[in-house]
């Protein structure tokens, strides 16, 4: 019992006019975003919240009923929302552009086990995949369906003279997003059961690609399919590797957290995960554009396949030094 | 009444403390809610991604006298919707969650997501949350997320806890009416009311319930549901028993206004008489 205190009636009579208000702007602010309301009304918000603070304090010290509690709780809750919401920290989003190209390969570079192991969880099975598919063709045809494999063949045997019928650069482009993203996306997501989902992606995209690749090579077209890889292909094998590596790294902060609890280990991962996976995500979309309007295209492959090497070398000189003496990614952010 | 010595409320909540060091409460929404919102989502997704592919078949028919342009027009709309359909899996709850903290789906029914400290998403959380929606929807029909959910306590799938947020419905409520001591207390009713009533706060929260309701029940109802509660309320305050025959239902009232308003100032008439 608090003697000093006004009696519920009193209180509720002396404050309710300011709740109402604040009521009004914070759903109003909720609904529509802050930086709508006029200028007189944010200044306004943020002392009507703090003396709703106060006031949720001593409600609850003075006992006073249960629905009044509660909804000077829910209002709270919901101007709480409000005020420490990403509208307080709009201007930020400039600075995140740049911190975002600095942080991506260097968080590539800080997570460099899980990089090394998810490449060579890609590579050692697609080097299999070549290796087998060259000296045994029928090999391939165990990964990827015959009636799959026949028709790609004969495309690349005849070269990329014609260049593709019109359309056909728009089809290819929704698909290889679609289908190329998606599969880097899902490879990192599985990689929160241990690792394990990540590490089936990338052994089995890995292989299927080698023998795909080993497969034409056999049929005498491996100089057409090289031409057609050399272009998009270091940005969508790096991208896939990324991606698989950040979900290796989730699945291994649960299996093995340190000092930390699983939980906060595996969220503590996540924040440079999501770095990796967005890097990899615009990769991907990169190597999709390329590999639907330049490398099929009838443009010669010596071209080709100097474009293919130049941004070989980009990727990697970005990869490793990219973000080297920028400022420090905790003053970017 | 035995209680225990710490109370573990057992209901859909979570407190979170601000920076004010005030603890308030989120309602987390349950897997049913989630359910229906995100299938809300999925017939906007789809059903919009069903327009474009329409609208494609119609250009690609009426501008289609040459066989070559039909062709055409219909790869260049295959592409496109794949690209939207990329969109709808991966970019469309992104996008909603990180710029309005909701999605039309949750819109529709009160949802919001909030982090675990009760702060609005911001793009890596709104990121976060909805890749790892790709395991959790494992194997079918979100089976991995739903378990996550009985077993996390908060109603939190794998992506909410990688990514540290919950699914919560802000509730708007009204402020309620005071329970007020109805009719006015006249002077010899206070007679045996000690002056200092001590009530717990969950004899205080029913006897509170109880007056809110009492309107809604019948006469007979309302006296029996107060006599069993207000029996051993008079006897700890030494009360006249024989209250409790003529109106259990006013004793109540009396106790509880008396334990509400006593010794406060501004109080109501009825306590106001009474300290003066």
């Amino acid at each position: 019992m608090i003697p000093s205190a006004v009696t519920e009636v009193a209180f509720v009579e002396r404050r309710q006019r300011d709740w109402t208000d604040l009521e009004k702007l914070a759903w109003r602010g909720t609904r529509e975003g802050l930086r709508r309301l006029a200028p007189d009304d944010i200044v306004r918000i943020s002392p009507l919240y703090r003396n709703l603070c106060s006031d949720l304090a001593r409600a609850q010290a003075a006992r006073y009923s249960a629905p009044l509690v509660e909804y000077l709780q829910g209002l709270t809750a919901i101007s709480h929302t409000l005020l420490y919401g990403p509208f307080a920290r709009a201007k930020r989003a400039r600075v995140s552009l740049a911190s975002w190209l600095y942080a991506f390969p260097r968080t590539v570079r800080a997570r460099k086990w899980p990089m090394l192991l998810a490449a060579a969880l890609f590579f050692v099975p697609f080097a299999c995949g070549v290796a087998a598919a060259i000296h045994e063709p029928a090999f391939a045809f165990r990964i990827v369906p015959e009636a799959m494999l026949r028709p790609l063949t004969e495309a690349y045997a005849k070269g990329f003279a014609e260049g593709r019928a019109s359309g056909d650069d728009a089809l290819m482009a929704g698909f290889y997003v679609n289908n190329n993203v998606g599969i880097a996306l899902r490879c990192f997501a599985l990689g929160i059961f241990g690792g394990i989902g990540s590490a089936f992606y990338l052994v089995h995209n890995g292989l299927s690609i080698g023998a795909v690749l080993g497969y034409v090579a056999s049929q005498g077209a491996g100089g057409n399919i090289l031409t057609f890889i050399v272009g998009h292909g270091s940005l969508e094998l790096g991208a896939i590797v990324i991606a698989g590596g950040a979900g290796l790294m989730l699945g291994w902060s649960i299996v093995s957290p340190g000092e930390r609890t699983r939980l906060a280990s595996l969220q503590l991962a996540a924040r440079d995960a999501v770095v990796l996976v967005c890097g990899a995500a615009v990769m991907l979309l990169m190597a999709a554009g390329i590999e639907a309007f330049w490398s099929g295209s009838a443009i010669p492959s010596v071209v080709k396949r100097a474009l293919g090497v130049t941004l070989f070398v980009l990727v990697w000189g970005y990869l490793l030094l990219g973000g080297r003496g920028a400022p420090a990614r905790g003053a970017a952010r | 009444m035995a209680t225990p010595a710490v109370q573990v409320v057992l209901d859909t909540d979570v407190a979170i403390e601000t920076p004010e060091h005030i603890v308030f409460r989120h309602r987390v929404a349950g897997p049913a809610r989630r359910m229906f919102a995100h299938f809300i989502d999925l017939v906007l997704c789809y059903g919009a991604l069903l327009v474009v592919a329409s609208l494609i078949v119609l250009a690609a028919l009426g501008g289609g006298a040459l066989a070559s342009s039909m062709e055409t027009t219909l790869k260049l709309g295959v592409g496109l919707l794949l690209l939207l359909l990329f969109a709808a899996q991966w970019v469309y709850f992104v996008a909603w969650e990180a710029v309005k903290g909701t999605t039309p789906g949750k819109m529709a029914l009160g949802l919001r997501v909030v982090t675990t400290e009760g702060r609005p998403v911001g793009f890596v959380e709104a990121a976060l949350r909805n890749l790892l929606r790709a395991a959790d929807a494992l194997p079918v029909g979100y089976v991995v997320g739903v378990v996550a959910m009985a077993v996390s306590g908060r109603f939190q799938r794998l992506g909410d806890l990688v990514a540290g947020t919950l699914v919560v419905i802000p509730e708007r409520m009204r402020v309620a009416g005071s329970v007020v001591l109805w009719p006015p207390a006249k002077a010899d009713e206070w007679r045996d009311v000690p002056d200092t009533v001590q009530l717990d706060a969950d004899e205080r929260a029913a006897i509170e319930l109880f007056l809110r309701r009492r309107a809604t029940l019948g006469q007979a109802r309302e006296h029996e549901l107060a006599r069993m509660i207000a029996g051993p309320l008079l006897a700890r305050h030494r009360m006249d028993p024989r209250r409790l025959d003529a109106n259990p239902s006013r004793a109540l009232a009396l106790l509880f206004d008396r334990a509400q308003n006593a010794g406060r100032y501004e109080g109501p008439p009825s306590s106001r008489g009474e300290a003066a």
